[in-house]
């Protein structure tokens, strides 16, 4: 579960500790008496903004301007259960307006052409930054050891045509800024725009930042990461909790919302190129999933049971695919596959639905073996196939398949 | 001393070293490597210095660390690569002391590790760029050279040679299972491999594409290069900047998935897929090799001699868009540009079912679904044939801990494999619930029932004098509560006084696993046959041994040191056991087998008479009885066949150990088992300790 944030957790938490200048701001819980002082305080004009993970437009459109609490309120309250680019905002807060004479727009992230952080600066900006054309925006190379060189930076900002009297101020916040990513395991962090007010002094007027969760220094004590509002299932939620409870093997689905084929994929690889053709040859998968990195019994039976839980009920066929492992054990997988399918049959009554499997690697013909000895048992229809047969035509076969299917006596019934 | 050719990342003569070697995974895949090339030079792990892991081509040293590795390991054998596996909290400090004490000597290093923190790989990069030192990951799978056929990491499974063969592509992929199955696939058109690479799907790969198409440009085996690629990273756009900009020689094949992801925007299993701009997403990538060949995506419908009309274009490669196209693109440019295929021995991708049972769903299904079981290949068929032919030498394994098959207890209802134990004690005997608790069954009938309660009651004793019994009496003289003089009957016991019940069950499982007996009541088996095959066996071996003066092995439980010297020897408590079966118009195949061979023995002339089947015999034969079907259909292991005579031994003797221990207590002095000092004899002369 990648943690992210927004504005109001770096204003509350991160940049007071950084020393970053922000706006002030107030939650969107706030009183009415306590927003009139504030707007009073700022001069008398306040921004409302969605708190909202926003996707690759950004949330510009859906701020405003506000000048009396009453307005406030009633703005507050509007931007709160407004949907901003299909998602839905944790909440709405009201924020200090900064007279800006200008704006820089940045961006600290790991690149993947220089293997290591990179500032990424602009003097244009309003949507991600990365859309920015190339000529207007400059980015610098960070060592990961010595970290950010001010003079670097200064020099880009020349470059750009920012104003050489507020460099210095500048140079000092964006020092903070790096700071604080390399000291809190962040993997992005935007400041999308810097508003430099006539005196020249920056405040960071939006953030948003991503942790790396594979670096311990994002476990900050005294900080909660607040939870926003997704368009994951619960089986997702689940499964992200369950695969995230252990680094023995992956628990990896994505909803894809079929109602044909329930896939338990193998391989990050395979499980792509399976979900694809599935989903081309009309299959309809329920989820793509990557099961592989050698997962240990209990945790391949874990996996299995939550998907069978969830989505075995209402499958047509179900689909067990994966390339030629090199590490991950067939036989181990496949028991504890089969041993939840055994149970999810003990508990919810027998299954008709046809079974197809394709696999290859270690102990490969024991695996097999094990599966069609609980599919006998279960009186299940299936096919297996092994390492020869290409996991693309497995997953066409299994495609024709479930669209071959006779249609179940209700249904039949339904239409007629 | 950054490789200049993809054989300096790996080649013959590299010495490994791995980090973490004795964890799950890595000693798996350390055990592989050594039977595939050997080219294992030892291993560290916390705390495991001293160690060592086994593996086919004998044990490889485990060290405390790499320090003490180089320190230890004589310095022509000090690692020029390193494989890590130690958890994502430690691959940093592993790097560090490799670059502290091996920088000159080592040259790559291979990270296997997932979960590295991207901070923790940027750092990585920069310190091992500093040393000029190669990396390879995080969270690559290795690589393979097939010519000098080494690997390091886990590429090929636990059978690299099944689908690495030396040959002339080079596959590099995101994902390192994509390596092994689209070697697999190549082989279909006659094409092999000469390296396959796992370049790691983290977010940052510290041997991009780019370093590896240069180092493959130079490789003198390498014709063509196959890429799987996934979304996220530039890597794929400096690569393809860097061929124009150099008419990189050779043609490319590549398969760029993860469309779909993108478009329905969920995310990928591999934690670099993340979408960074255009050039980074799939349908970018896909655009970017597009231009790069000039040409359209393959299409299967084409045929070479269409192609043939432009071979500059084919020249540069092609992109297709299903994976189990590759070969055949492969095949299209080997033809068009009049390349030798590497083998002429292939057979065409095809659906090819190894197992099917469709039931009634067959008949409803158009005949091309309605697929046939089709033919399984070398070597999984062997494999196949071994595995249902025979018992089964293990199950598969898990931690146990917590977690039993025998027993449960839900909290209010305690079970034997899943029936309550209040239905039990209701409904069934002590021997009927021991045997489900042993076994993972019930006696079939009631017959089965008392074949096993007379082993327990034969168990129970054979007189005072035995040393089991000798054992609680002794417990008891010393003035011992009842648990601990059964315990001094249990240590009183071994492999010589009531252990022969398993040696008896070995050498029947030997020679039953080839008699296709499915009932071993059944009263048709023929056991003369197998009876007189083993006595002749048994007496070629004694001769032999004989001839040259030495021991020979005897047939476990035949004979009695009490029942001998008539001319047809019983033990009776064996007798009582044939008696019953014999009143319950039934048989026993094990025990006749038994009898049959005594009598085949003495009739061969291998032995002056007939010996008496002993108890021990008889309890092999029924417990053998009892499990045989939960064998036939590997429930159960053959170790625990082996064991289950001696258990219920043991079960017997101990509860008649319970019986000696009351009657001693009650009735003996104390201490009476001790020899009196007068009557221990002294093997050895005084003498005097100097001073």
């Amino acid at each position: 579960m990648t943690r992210k944030i927004t504005e109001p957790t770096f204003n509350q938490f991160f940049a007071p500790r950084y020393k970053i200048p922000v706006p002030r701001l107030l939650t969107g819980d706030s009183g009415l008496s306590e927003i009139k002082r504030s707007l009073e305080a700022w001069g008398g004009e306040g921004l409302v903004k969605p708190d909202v993970l926003a996707g690759k437009r950004g949330k510009a459109g859906s701020i405003r301007a506000v000048g009396s609490a009453q307005a406030a309120v009633k703005e507050l309250n509007r931007t709160a259960g407004m949907e901003v680019n299909g998602i839905i905002p944790r909440g709405a807060y009201l924020v200090e307006k900064i007279p800006a004479k200008w704006e820089v727009f940045t961006a600290i992230t790991y690149s993947t052409a220089h293997l290591g952080p990179v500032l990424t600066l602009s003097l244009e900006g309003g949507i991600d930054i990365e859309q920015v054309s190339r000529n207007k925006q400059v980015s610098i190379p960070i060592d990961i050891f010595e970290g950010l060189d001010a003079y670097q930076a200064s020099e880009a900002l020349l470059n750009l045509g920012y104003p050489q009297k507020l460099i210095s101020s500048f140079s000092r916040v964006l020092i903070a800024f790096w700071d604080m990513f390399i000291s809190t395991g962040m993997e992005t962090a935007e400041i999308n725009p810097w508003r430099i007010t006539p005196d020249g002094k920056p405040y960071a007027c939006d953030f948003k930042g991503s942790f790396d969760e594979s670096n311990y220094k994002c476990r900050i004590p005294g900080i909660t990461y607040p939870e926003y509002p997704s368009n994951t299932t619960d089986f997702e939620d689940e499964m992200q909790e369950w695969d995230a409870a252990s680094h023995q093997g992956q628990a990896h689905v994505s909803d894809l919302g079929g109602s044909k084929i329930l896939p338990l994929l193998f391989g990050g690889g395979a499980s792509t190129i399976i979900t694809e053709i599935l989903h081309a040859s009309g299959g309809d998968p329920v989820f793509l999933s990557d099961f592989g990195g050698n997962p240990p019994y209990e945790r391949m039976y874990g996996t299995a049971k939550r998907c069978f839980d969830y989505h075995l009920g209402h499958a047509e066929l179900l689909l067990i695919l994966g390339g030629k492992a090199n590490n991950t054990f067939v036989d181990v997988t496949f028991q504890a596959i089969a041993d939840a399918l055994s149970d999810y049959c003990r508990e919810h009554g027998p299954l008709t639905i046809p079974v197809v499997i394709g696999r290859g690697g270690p102990k490969l013909v024991k695996g097999f073996l094990v599966m069609r000895q609980t599919l006998e048992q279960l009186h299940l229809p299936y096919v297996i196939f092994g390492p020869d047969t290409p996991v693309t035509m497995a997953a066409e076969y299994a495609a024709r398949l479930v669209n071959a299917l006779p249609k179940k006596q209700e249904e039949q019934e339904h239409v007629s | 001393m950054s490789a200049e050719t993809l054989s300096k990342l790996l080649k013959k003569g590299d010495r490994i070293a791995v980090s973490n070697i004795t964890g799950r995974e890595a000693s798996q895949v350390t055990a592989v490597s050594q039977k595939y090339c050997g080219n294992i030079v030892g291993g560290w792990a916390l705390g495991k210095g001293g160690q060592v892991v086994d593996t086919p081509k004998g044990p490889v040293q485990v060290f405390a660390n790499f320090e003490e590795l180089l320190r230890l390991v004589p310095s022509k054998k000090h690692p020029n690569k390193i494989l890590i596996y130690s958890p994502p909290e430690a691959v940093y400090g592993e790097v560090k002391e490799i670059l502290k004490y091996g920088t000159g000597t080592v040259e790559t290093l291979f990270i296997v590790t997932e979960h590295v923190a991207v901070e923790v790989t940027a750092k990585l990069h920069r310190l091992c760029r500093q040393a000029g030192i190669d990396v390879a990951g995080c969270n690559t799978l290795g690589m393979i050279n097939t010519h000098d056929h080494v690997r390091i990491g886990a590429v090929g499974g636990d059978t690299p040679d099944e689908s690495f063969k030396p040959g002339s592509v080079t596959i590099i992929s995101n994902s390192g299972n994509m390596v092994n199955t689209i070697a697999g696939y190549l082989a279909s058109v006659g094409l092999r491999v000469s390296f396959g690479i796992s370049t790691g799907k983290d977010r940052l790969i510290l041997t991009p594409l780019k370093r590896l198409l240069e180092l493959a440009e130079h490789d003198e085996h390498t014709r063509i290069i196959v890429l799987y690629i996934e979304p996220g990273g530039t890597y794929e756009a400096e690569a393809v900047a860097w061929m124009k900009d150099h008419a990189f020689s050779k043609p490319v094949i590549v398969y760029v998935g993860g469309e779909l992801a993108e478009k329905a925007d969920i995310t990928l299993g591999h934690a670099g897929a993340v979408i960074e701009g255009k050039a980074s997403s799939a349908s970018g990538k896909k655009q970017l090799f597009d231009d790069y060949f000039g040409s359209a995506p393959f299409n299967q419908a084409m045929t070479a001699q269409q192609y043939q009309q432009k071979p500059e274009a084919l020249a540069k490669g092609l992109r297709v868009t299903i994976l189990h196209h590759i070969p055949a693109a492969a095949d299209l440019i080997y033809q068009v540009l009049g390349y030798t295929r590497d083998t002429t021995r292939f057979q065409p991708l095809t659906l090819n079912p190894w197992f099917v049972n469709l039931h009634n769903l067959g008949k409803a299904l158009p005949a091309e679904l309605a697929l046939a079981a089709g033919t399984i290949p070398e070597p999984h068929l062997s494999q196949y044939k071994l595995l249902v032919k025979g018992f089964s030498d293990s199950m598969i394994r898990q931690p146990m801990r917590n977690a039993s098959h025998a027993s449960s207890n839900d909290g209010a209802v305690p079970r034997v494999y899943g029936i309550s134990l209040a239905d039990l004690m209701e409904k069934r005997s002590f021997v009927a619930s021991l045997v489900l608790y042993w076994t993972g069954r019930l006696p079939n009938d009631i017959f089965e029932e008392h074949l096993v309660e007379m082993t327990l009651i034969a168990s129970l004793t054979n007189g005072p004098g035995t040393i089991s019994a000798q054992g609680s009496k002794l417990s008891a003289s010393a003035g011992n509560r009842p648990h601990t003089a059964m315990i001094g009957t249990l240590a009183s016991i071994g492999e010589v006084h009531g252990g022969n019940g398993s040696k008896a069950a070995a050498y029947l499982l030997d020679i039953f696993s080839d008699s296709g007996l499915k009932d071993p009541y059944d009263p048709e088996f023929t056991t003369y046959p197998l009876a007189k095959k083993a006595a002749a066996a048994f007496r070629r071996k004694k001769e032999a041994a004989k001839a040259i003066g030495l021991e020979y092995e005897r047939i476990p439980c035949l004979g009695h040191p009490v029942f001998t010297g008539e001319e047809i020897n019983y033990d009776p408590r064996e007798r009582v056991i044939s008696e019953f079966i014999r009143k319950s118009n039934r048989r026993q195949v094990f025990l006749d087998f038994y009898l049959q061979l005594a009598a085949a023995l003495k009739a061969n002339g291998a032995a002056p008479r007939v010996m008496a089947v002993n108890v021990d015999a008889a309890l092999a034969c029924i417990w053998l009885g009892i499990c045989w079907k939960s064998l036939i259909d590997k429930e159960i292991t053959t170790q625990r066949v082996i064991d289950l005579p001696f258990a219920a031994f043991a079960l017997g003797r101990a509860a008649g150990g319970a019986g000696e221990f009351f009657d001693h207590q009650d009735f003996g002095t104390a201490m009476d088992m001790r020899i009196p000092v007068n009557e221990c004899r002294s093997l050895t002369r005084p003498a005097k300790l100097s001073p």
